[in-house]
């Protein structure tokens, strides 16, 4: 009971971090070495050479920092990837915890990274961290809020918030369909949650590398392979929630999982690398005017379609 | 009670770092760590009770106080003009009166869990704690707690409305002047050309 309740699944976890944030960091360059940037070493080797080079680097300090927040908040923006990997389904069965309320855990796990973003930039006490640290807070609540009202439209058809029913009710027809504005919504909400790409503003290069501009070494290795593993597990959570999950023809639940979170992944790391870096402060107004109706829209549609 | 002593070991744990966090609040000197420290104690709260069964309420505990925390955080640093919330700050006032209550709240609510006589009512396997909590909530009870939101909704939108209408220089209708250099003193950095009030040393107004 112990080895299949506690232990496989903690393994399965721990796998999927690891192959995921690698996975990512092989997927990013090749994107990046089909537009044509310069590419140093082999793309597989890549990765794995750049962490061994930082976990044999010297950790930076800055002045009197709150060195238990500073050190903490890399592990714990990793280990909230973890709980986002746990209550992704792989099949019917084959998922790490199950728990009824699965959609709120995620809803949960999004908005305590806004505290980890933003503890991982006060702490350093620097100021271009501090403030990416602020900007993450402005952003965050949009990125949850938008985030909450697009899920509570996929659990509607479910009538459930366990994310193993979300996948159950797209038998006949998945979300993206069913709910045409739901996951282009998630995907931005997914870009801004890891401050990817076009969303990178809290780690940004206009602040030197924001809430990570003080960090170098081993906790920097962390902070990136944690950025990285909540992209898989947003993936995960956007191929349960509207791609149908596990489901297809033909293949094995798991493997169609897999190709749906890669087929994700493809579309936020090709977004990261073709839209440019918009300006926190339109960012904000473009979340709060545009989108968040937008995500009202799309829970009024699911609602009238969970009526009729 | 057929629980595993798993149960036991995780329930001891939770309950020390939820009294040991809570208890860090009032010893830390940051305003920003003393919301996080009181946020790890609601997390551990949050896991007692969906070790409790109560599964949504639990998980609920974690984005709600989550957002509370950060907003309550952000609030503060910006209403005590302390900057960014760095400078060290003592988190605890009038002493005497909060001892005295932390006090007598310890001796009522330890004779409470020691003198009540609990209800022992197992509820049944079946239950789905999701959904009843939902009927509840969305059901009869439905009008009292749209109505509560709806009032704890306006109550937060004009506390901020009456708070944020005196700001760092002033009144935040009239705008924005810094402070003088000396008392009464000309406000730091550019003066308006029209401004009325007559100090300092600059007499030359140029009246269109």
């Amino acid at each position: 009971m112990l080895l299949s309740e506690l232990f496989l699944p903690v393994l399965m976890v721990m796998f999927m971090l690891t192959v995921g944030a690698y996975v990512v960091a092989v997927l990013d360059r090749l994107i990046a070495g089909a537009f044509g940037a310069p590419q140093a070493g082999r793309v597989w080797l890549a990765p794995m050479a750049r962490g061994a080079w930082l976990m044999t680097q010297h950790a930076n300090a800055t002045e009197a920092p709150d060195w238990q927040a500073w050190r903490l908040a890399p592990a714990l923006y990793l280990a909230l990837a973890a709980i986002g990997l746990a209550v992704v389904p792989w099949s019917e069965s084959l998922v790490a915890t199950d728990l009824v309320t699965s959609v709120v855990l995620w809803g949960s796990v999004e908005a305590l990274a806004t505290v980890v973003i933003f503890l991982h930039g006060w702490s350093a006490n620097a100021l271009l961290a501090l403030i990416g640290g602020y900007r993450y807070v402005a952003l965050g609540l949009s990125y949850i809020l938008i985030s909450m009202f697009v899920l509570i439209g996929v659990a509607l058809p479910a009538e459930s918030l366990q994310f193993t029913q979300v996948v159950a009710s797209q038998e006949a027809l998945w979300n993206v369909i069913r709910q045409p504005l739901g996951l282009p919504l998630f995907l931005i909400v997914g870009l801004g949650m890891t401050f990817w790409g076009p969303l990178n503003l809290a780690d940004s290069k206009d602040l030197a590398g924001g809430t990570a501009s003080e960090i170098s070494g081993p906790p920097r290795l962390v902070w990136d392979v944690a950025r990285a593993a909540m992209l898989v597990a947003f993936s995960g959570v956007a191929a349960s929630a509207f791609l149908g999950g596990w489901m297809g023809p033909w293949l094995p639940g798991p493997l169609w999982m897999a190709i749906k979170m890669l087929a994700v992944l493809l579309v936020l790391l090709l977004l990261g690398r073709v839209l440019p870096r918009i300006a926190p402060e339109r960012c904000v107004t473009l979340m709060w005017v545009v989108l968040l109706p937008l995500s009202f829209i799309d829970l009024v549609w699911a609602g009238i379609g969970a009526l009729l | 009670m057929n629980h595993g002593i798993g149960i036991d070991i995780t329930f001891l744990s939770l309950a020390t770092l939820a009294v040991v966090t809570g208890w860090r609040v009032f010893r830390t000197d940051s305003m920003v760590r003393a919301s996080f420290f009181l946020l790890v104690s609601f997390i551990a709260v949050g896991v007692i009770m969906i070790l409790l069964a109560a599964e949504y309420l639990g998980v609920a505990m974690f984005f709600m106080m989550a957002v509370e925390m950060t907003v309550m955080a952000l609030f503060m640093v910006m209403f005590m003009m302390n900057p960014a919330g760095l400078n060290p700050m003592n988190m605890v006032h009038q002493e005497r009166i909060a001892i005295g209550a932390g006090i007598v709240g310890f001796l009522v609510l330890g004779a409470m869990a020691l003198l009540a006589a609990f209800p022992d009512q197992p509820v049944s396997a079946d239950l789905e704690p999701v959904r009843s909590l939902g009927n509840e909530m969305l059901g009869d009870s439905m009008l009292i707690f749209e109505s509560a939101g709806i009032v704890l909704l306006t109550t937060m939108i004009g506390v901020v409305v009456l708070s944020s209408h005196r700001g760092r220089y002033g009144a935040a209708a009239v705008g924005s002047l810094p402070p003088g250099l000396e008392p009464g003193g000309d406000p730091a950095g550019k003066l308006e050309e029209d401004e009325e009030e007559e100090s300092g040393g600059h007499q030359h107004h140029h009246h269109h």
